[in-house]
Parts: C-alpha cells; structure tokens; sequence
C-alpha cells in the first residue's frame, strides 16, 4: 500500500516536472537569425483569458487585431516583434489593456496586479533575448 | 476703464515673457546621429530633416514666434515630448532593442497619419507629408528595421 502511495507520488511528481518544463508554445521569428521566443504555459493562460480574444487573425475587432495577433507574431519581422512585445510592457504600464469598456462587460477579464507583472516581465525579457542581450 | 484693462492684458503679456519655457538647445554638434551615420537615401534624408527634426533631434529650427509667450510654451512642450520619445541625434547611443521598438514605432505613426502632429504643418507646409513621402519613409524604416538582424 505504502509502495503503490509511493509510486503515485512519483508519477504525479514527474507529471508536474514534465508539465512545468515544456514550453506552453514556442514561436519562432521569421528571420534569418531565427531566433525564438517562447509563451510559457502560465503567460499562455492570461493571454487566452484576457488578450487573445480580440487579438488574433480571426478577430472581429479590426483594430485589436491589425495592433496586434499573437498567432500572427511567427510571420512578422524580428524588429516588429520587439515592437510588440514593448508595447505590450507599455499598454500595461499605462493600464490601457484590457480597454474598460470591455471590462465592464466581461468583469471576469480583467488582469490582476500578478498577472500583468507576469506578462510584462515575460514581454520585456523575450524582446531583450529577440535583441540578443 | 477700457485703458485700464488694455494697460494690465499688456502687463500680463509683458509678465508671461519671463517665465522660463524650458525649451531644449539646439546643437549642430551630434555625433550619434542617425543621418550622420548611415548612408541613408537623399529622399529620406530630405524628408525627416524637413518634417521630423524639428522635434525630434537637436538640430531644433525655433522661429521667431517660438520666442514669444504663450507659444513658446506650446512649441517647447512638442520639442521636449519629441525628443523623449525619439531623438534621431543620439541614435546610435541606443540598443538594438530599443532601436528596433522606434522603427517600429516610425511605421505605424507614419502611415496611419499619426505624425507629423496636426499642428505642426499649419506652421510649417513644406513638412507635411505627401502619401509618396509616408511611403519612401516607410520602406526605409521597414528595410533598415530587417537590417538591425542580419
């Protein structure tokens, strides 16, 4: 009995290291550097929950989407992915992201303070690896 | 009465004059320029002295009217803002990070309209920007942004 225990808690140990240890998606520069910049599992969660809706290729919101769409991030320039990852350190800075008006509807959206430290540590420090510092 | 009031809106124009504007200096002198060093094409070289330097090096053309209180005030504020953002004289004392976030940063406010600022042309007209002019400046920027990763 204590052994399956054991042997449980070492499954469950590994799953959590195998799960902590694979990048949530890994996006590459289209560049001849080819350099890439990876979306952990944690930053992939608050993006899906509070960006990726209006910003991706699909969405209906036309200026969220040509400011910025994260499935697109693989196909443009290094220097305009650095600009994107910048601004996005920068909308948080300034508390325009998520827009209000859109918070007001979907209250469940909103980032907390955690979350946007999380998101622009991960924006600033993938533009610094992007630029090779 | 009339004269009174007349006698004190000149006192009060007179006054104003000697609040300092903060406007930036102007130097010749820029050894990080972006044009002094790059071999960068006439076209653009033309455009960003006539429609962007203004405010955003320091090589800053202040007319007579900039001398003079409350605009001063106005055309300093644009200059100092300007340069915070972006100052093509200390260039290449940036990073590569930085300087790619600026390129990218050029684009969009160059072909969305966005610069140069409304107010700046009303003064100036030979700084406003044809649809040739955004794009030449825009085609640079896109070429010299891929550049900073080859």
């Amino acid at each position: 009995m204590r052994k399956l225990f054991f042997t449980l808690l070492m499954a469950v140990t590994a799953l959590l290291f195998f799960n902590f240890t694979t990048p949530g998606g890994e996006v590459k520069a289209n560049d001849s550097n080819d350099k890439t910049i990876e979306i952990p599992e944690n930053v992939q969660t608050i993006l899906d929950n509070s960006c990726y809706g209006c910003h991706n290729s699909d969405s209906k919101n036309q200026k969220g989407r040509d400011k910025l769409s994260f499935d697109k991030l693989n196909s443009i320039k290094t220097y305009k992915v650095i600009g994107k990852l910048t601004d996005i350190a920068d909308v948080l800075n300034e508390g325009e992201m998520p827009p209000k008006k859109f918070l007001d509807n979907y209250p469940e959206r909103a980032l907390s303070d955690e979350d946007k430290e999380t998101l622009k540590n991960w924006a600033t420090d993938a533009a610094a690896n992007l630029a090779g510092k | 009465m009339k004269k009174t009031i007349w006698l004190l809106l000149i006192g009060i124009v007179v006054l104003i004059q000697l609040i300092p504007t903060g406007r930036p200096e102007s130097t010749d002198n820029n050894p990080n320029d972006l044009i002094v060093n790059n071999n960068l094409p006439d076209s653009v070289v033309s455009i960003l002295q006539t429609s962007c330097y203004d405010c955003h090096s320091n090589q800053s053309v202040y007319p007579w009217y900039s001398y003079v209180a409350p605009v001063s005030w106005l055309v300093a504020r644009d200059v100092r803002n300007g340069k915070e953002e972006l100052n093509f004289s200390e260039w290449e004392s940036l990073d590569k990070m930085k300087k790619a976030k600026l390129i990218d940063d050029i684009i969009e406010e160059v072909s969305d309209g966005g610069m140069p600022l409304q107010i700046y042309p009303l003064m100036h007209p030979e700084a406003k920007l044809t649809k040739s002019d955004r794009q030449m400046i825009v085609d640079w920027a896109e070429s010299y942004g891929e550049s900073l990763f080859e």
